[in-house]
Order: structure tokens, then sequence, then C-alpha cells
């Protein structure tokens, strides 16, 4: 599949934004908040710049959603692997 | 029978992109599980943020914007395939090479300083961890290189399979994503 319909342009505003985006990050993670806000707002950022590569980069954004459930389908077993320990570790509390 | 690159085997999707889609899947597994044994290990410990505050975050950073910066010279060599322009191709792919390295050298002058600090990957948890997820990721980063290096060669001749510039690209990409989670929890946080 082709993606000629996105312009070198469009691929340069998109670096923009990523290099933007990290150095508020980095902003982000010197401000006198709370350590709770501070991980949450770096990693959303994150999040958000990964986001932009897997759907400009990577052309998620224009493929088969069927790529999209491939790349997500991984993370989600992470997440649950991630909730188990978590749980088991409230239900031996 | 041999299955081309270009051949569909779900409609709309190449061959070739089913493959390392798969492929990155499996990987995605991979730093994913040891960027949750990192979170689950440092959330059940303490002292790892007075480690953590031993990297460089200006090193971090640089890197970062080097691997951001060659994310997009890459998609740009796919996207000067796509117009037929072979000078495009070969030119932003060399940026990316160089980037790459840049990337490396960077790393390598980083490792050097903490190892003479005496930060070993056994010294602390974070330190194990550290090199762990830096130099598996270095490795990656090393071996996307390899395939940029090919596909510069295989430009230079030609663009009768500039398709494997997308390919390679996707690789590319997802290297850059997991640097996007690692600068964050080894730098910043």
């Amino acid at each position: 599949m082709t993606h000629a319909h996105i312009s070198p342009a469009k691929y340069l505003w998109i670096w923009g934004w990523l290099a933007g985006l990290m150095l508020l990050s980095v902003l982000v993670s010197e401000l006198a908040l709370p350590k709770r806000t501070i991980v949450l707002g770096v990693l959303a950022l994150s999040t958000v710049k990964a986001a932009l590569v897997g759907l400009y980069y990577m052309h998620l954004k224009f493929d088969r959603r069927w790529l999209t459930f491939l790349a997500l389908f991984p993370v989600l077993l992470i997440v649950l692997a991630a909730g188990l320990v978590y749980s088991s570790r409230l239900v031996r509390l | 029978m041999a299955i081309s690159a270009e051949a569909r085997t779900i409609p709309g999707i190449p061959a070739g992109k089913m493959g390392v889609w798969w492929f990155l899947a499996s990987e995605i597994m991979l730093f994913g599980g040891l960027i949750v044994s990192y979170v689950v290990f440092r959330i059940g410990a303490g002292g790892w943020a007075e480690e953590r505050a031993h990297t460089s975050l200006l090193f971090g950073a640089v890197n970062t914007l080097v691997l951001l910066t060659s994310s997009m010279t890459m998609v740009m060599a796919y996207a000067a395939g796509e117009r037929g322009d072979q000078r495009g191709v070969t030119r932003n792919l060399g940026w990316t090479i160089l980037l790459g390295l840049l990337f490396l050298v960077i790393k390598g002058f980083e490792y050097s300083t903490k190892l003479s600090l005496g930060f070993t990957p056994a010294s602390a948890p974070f330190w194990s961890f550290y090199f762990t997820m830096t130099g598996l990721h270095g490795l990656h980063v090393l071996a996307g290189i390899v395939i940029n290096t090919l596909l510069w060669i295989e430009a230079g001749k030609g663009l009768e399979r500039h398709h494997r510039v997308e390919l390679g690209g996707l690789y590319w990409h997802f290297v850059d994503i997991v640097w996007l989670f690692l600068f964050p929890l080894l730098y910043l946080l």
C-alpha cells in the first residue's frame, strides 16, 4: 500500500511535534509537582509521541486496522500481566 | 512455492509487511516485559531514584533527539522511494545510518563514563536494568544500522525493491518507540 498522500512537509511537521513533546517531558520532569503527577504526565507524553510515530511514520493511520490490532494486542497482554502481578499483591495484603 | 514480499495474505496487506508486524509484536512482548519488570521492581523497593539521579539527562535527551531525527530521515527515504527519487532514498538512508551510529557512539561514551565511576550491572538493581535494557536496545539499533546499510546498497543500484525501505523503516521506528519509553524511565523519573 502506498502512502503518497502524506507529504514530506507533514513528516517534518510530525518531527517538530515529537521534538517539542520530548523537550516538554524534560520540562515537566523538573517541575516542583507531586511525584505521581510528574510520572503520569511524562508517561502520557511518551504515549502521545509513540502514537505519533506509529500512526504517521509507521502509517498505521492509513493502513488496514488489522495491523493496529496486531500492534496493540501484545500491549494489552502486558497490561493484563502487570494487572495480575498487582492483583496478587493485593490478595496477599 | 516461494511467496514474494509483495504478495497479499490479507487483502491490502503485503506478506512482507505482515511478517514484519508479527515480528514487531514479539518484540513488543520482549521490551514490554522488561519495562513492566523494571516498574514492578522499582515500586517494590526504595533507593532507585537516588541511583537514577546518576544518569546523564543531557546524553539521554540528545540521544532521543538523534533517534527522533533518524526516524524522520527514514520515513523521508520511504517518501522519496514513492516519488521514484533514487538520490533522495540513498541520501536519507545515509543520514539514518549516520544518526544511528551517532546514537551508539554517544551511548558508548555514556557507558564508559558510568563504568569508570563504578556503576556496573552488579552495583545495584537499577544499574542491572539500565545496562540490560539500554544494551538490548543498542543491539537493536546496531541491527537496524545493518539492515539500513543493506537497503542503502540496494537503493544505489535502483528502486526496483524500494518497498523494502518501508519494511526496514517499520523496524527502525519501533526501535525509536522503545527508546521513547526507556528515556523517561531511566533518565527523567
